[in-house]
């Protein structure tokens, strides 16, 4: 039984006290090398960790930050009130499965070897399909699709024949990514009305920027550019009408100014063609909301959900200096894309 | 030992000796044009190779920053799975070419990769950028080879013509000069065996 969301939220407090500060984050930034970021991460409460030295040290470290974030929010899951246990497994475990689920689907439609798909997992235990190996063990992509048939991805079956239209994979990821923001719309239900607000604005952000990412790319093809309404089955804060001048106007400015904040503001490194700049803008926009929403009720489900947005900026973050690290990369180009340095 | 050791101071081995001569002082001819066409293509080759290199590394400094950011963005696992997606992978043929008898590779682009449609925007934009300078890198790696292969070549050619210049013609010379002496004594001891015979049959007739 679950002591009550009062012995969570005060949990969560508690939990904070182990995340990485700004000056952690870019004292790691700032090591030398992969084994000077090792023994400062030994001094956090991550702990010494080791790492394989042959292989990609970056991807074994990707996966510890996973493994990491995943006990986390294990630890806030099982002690939560059960509608909010249920809310933030069906909203992260969705979201992982979702991740895992277009590993195996490229993985089967380039014909890379089993064990690799397997390697670019999540460590997750399958949420609603039965079991990844069946997927990963399937003759072709389109079989994969078919096995999720009777699981809550069986949607995805139908986006098969306009994969077959365009030869193409897109439509299968698109619908997959809309069925998880949809899933978790459906989800924020289980919660009380007061606390929506945060997930919705955070499951909104990130849609409108990714559509407004898909349209951008879209430009390049222009005549060859697929239909709006296939590429955008569900818009929020940026509508179809803004995603259809985004991709046919000459001058992506004019668009974005156009655009709402706090968009108008996170786009803006389209300007430069700095992209990658835009997804951690994303990132402090969606740790600025969870900071936000603490200010808002500092004694309820906001505190969670802020703990949880919090560790798992963490651990992107953490993942892109591991990897950096490992490839020599100068800690100005690291921290020009981490969210949690520049959130302050 | 003296390049005239064993020599056969006849005219049929003059004539002989001068043919090869002739024959070995066209080909030397013929090999200083081609070392001076291969000096020129080379000289070509190396200020085109300047320009280009420094160019490529400009738009290589700039292609790798995109594909770093991409993986600090993303992942290095997630760029990993959406690179594997690209079904059209590149396609390349080294077909020989040659330049004054130089053979070097030519690298021909048979197929390009398609990343249009699988990738993420962000990773999207690091491939086009790698790809934009793809032709280049190939074009700089023939001019490379093409430059150190002449280069190599100018090489053997130089020291060939400095060999027949040096050695080779000088010891024709001297074995042909050998030759004429000996040719001219002996006809100038023939001269006087003829005149005393001359002189003898004049005698004897008296």
């Amino acid at each position: 039984m679950s002591p009550g969301l009062s012995y969570v939220v005060v949990k969560s407090h508690a939990l904070m006290a182990d995340l990485l500060n700004p000056e952690q984050m870019r004292a790691l930034a700032e090591q030398e090398s992969l084994e000077g970021f090792i023994e400062y991460l030994a001094g956090t409460p991550y702990g010494r960790i080791s790492v394989d030295t042959e292989g990609d040290a970056s991807l074994a470290l990707e996966k510890v930050f996973y493994q990491k974030f995943i006990e986390r929010m294990m630890a806030i899951v099982d002690l939560a009130p059960a509608k909010i246990g249920d809310f933030l497994q069906s909203y992260y475990y969705l979201r992982f499965e979702v991740i895992n689920l277009k590993r195996i689907i490229r993985g089967k439609y380039s014909g890379i070897p089993v064990s690799q798909i397997v390697e670019s997992l999540i460590p997750i235990t399958p949420y609603r399909v039965k079991n990844y190996e069946d997927l990963v063990e399937a003759e072709t992509f389109q079989d994969s699709v078919r096995q999720l048939e009777g699981t809550p991805f069986a949607s995805l079956v139908a986006s098969l024949d306009l994969s077959e239209k365009y030869d193409a994979l897109w439509p299968v990821e698109i619908a997959l990514s809309h069925l998880n923001t949809g899933s978790i719309f459906k989800s924020l239900e289980r919660l009380p009305q007061r606390d929506r607000g945060l997930v919705r604005r955070i499951v909104q952000a990130e849609a409108d920027v990714e559509n407004f990412l898909i349209a951008v790319k879209q430009r390049g093809a222009r005549d060859r550019a697929h239909s709006p309404k296939e590429m955008f089955p569900a818009t929020y804060g940026i509508t179809l009408e803004m995603l259809r001048e985004a991709i046919s106007a000459d001058d992506i400015r004019s668009v974005i100014q156009g655009l709402n904040p706090p968009y108008n503001e996170i786009l803006v490194p389209l300007y430069e063609g700095d992209v990658a700049l835009i997804r951690s803008r994303i990132r402090q926009h969606i740790y600025d909301i969870a900071r936000k929403g603490r200010t808002v009720n500092d004694f309820g489900f906001n505190v969670v959900m802020a703990y949880l947005v919090f560790s798992e900026i963490e651990k992107d973050d953490l993942v892109g200096i591991a990897w950096g690290k490992t490839q020599g990369i100068p800690a100005e180009d690291i921290l020009k894309y981490l969210a949690i340095p520049e959130s302050v | 030992m003296s390049a005239t050791t064993g020599v056969r101071p006849t005219k049929g081995y003059l004539m002989e000796m001068k043919r090869r001569i002739g024959f070995i002082e066209r080909g030397t001819e013929f090999l200083k044009l081609k070392r001076d066409h291969l000096a020129k293509e080379l000289t070509t080759s190396i200020d085109v190779l300047k320009g280009r290199r420094s160019k490529l590394l400009e738009d290589l400094r700039i292609a790798y920053r995109a594909v770093t950011a991409a993986y600090i963005s993303l992942g290095p696992t997630e760029v990993k799975s959406q690179a594997s997606s690209i079904k059209s992978r590149l396609e390349l043929e080294v077909l020989p070419r040659s330049v004054m008898g130089v053979r070097y590779p030519y690298i021909k682009v048979e197929k390009e990769p398609q990343i249009t449609g699988e990738l993420d925007i962000t990773l999207s934009e690091a491939a086009e950028k790698v790809l934009g300078i793809l032709d280049d890198i190939l074009q700089l790696a023939e001019f490379e080879a093409r430059a150190e292969r002449i280069a190599d070549e100018l090489g053997k050619t130089n020291r060939k013509v400095n060999a027949l210049e040096n050695t080779i013609i000088p010891s024709y010379r001297q074995v042909i000069k050998f030759i004429e002496d000996k040719l001219d004594e002996e006809s100038l001891e023939e001269l006087v065996r003829m005149k005393l015979i001359g002189g003898a049959l004049a005698r004897r007739r008296e």
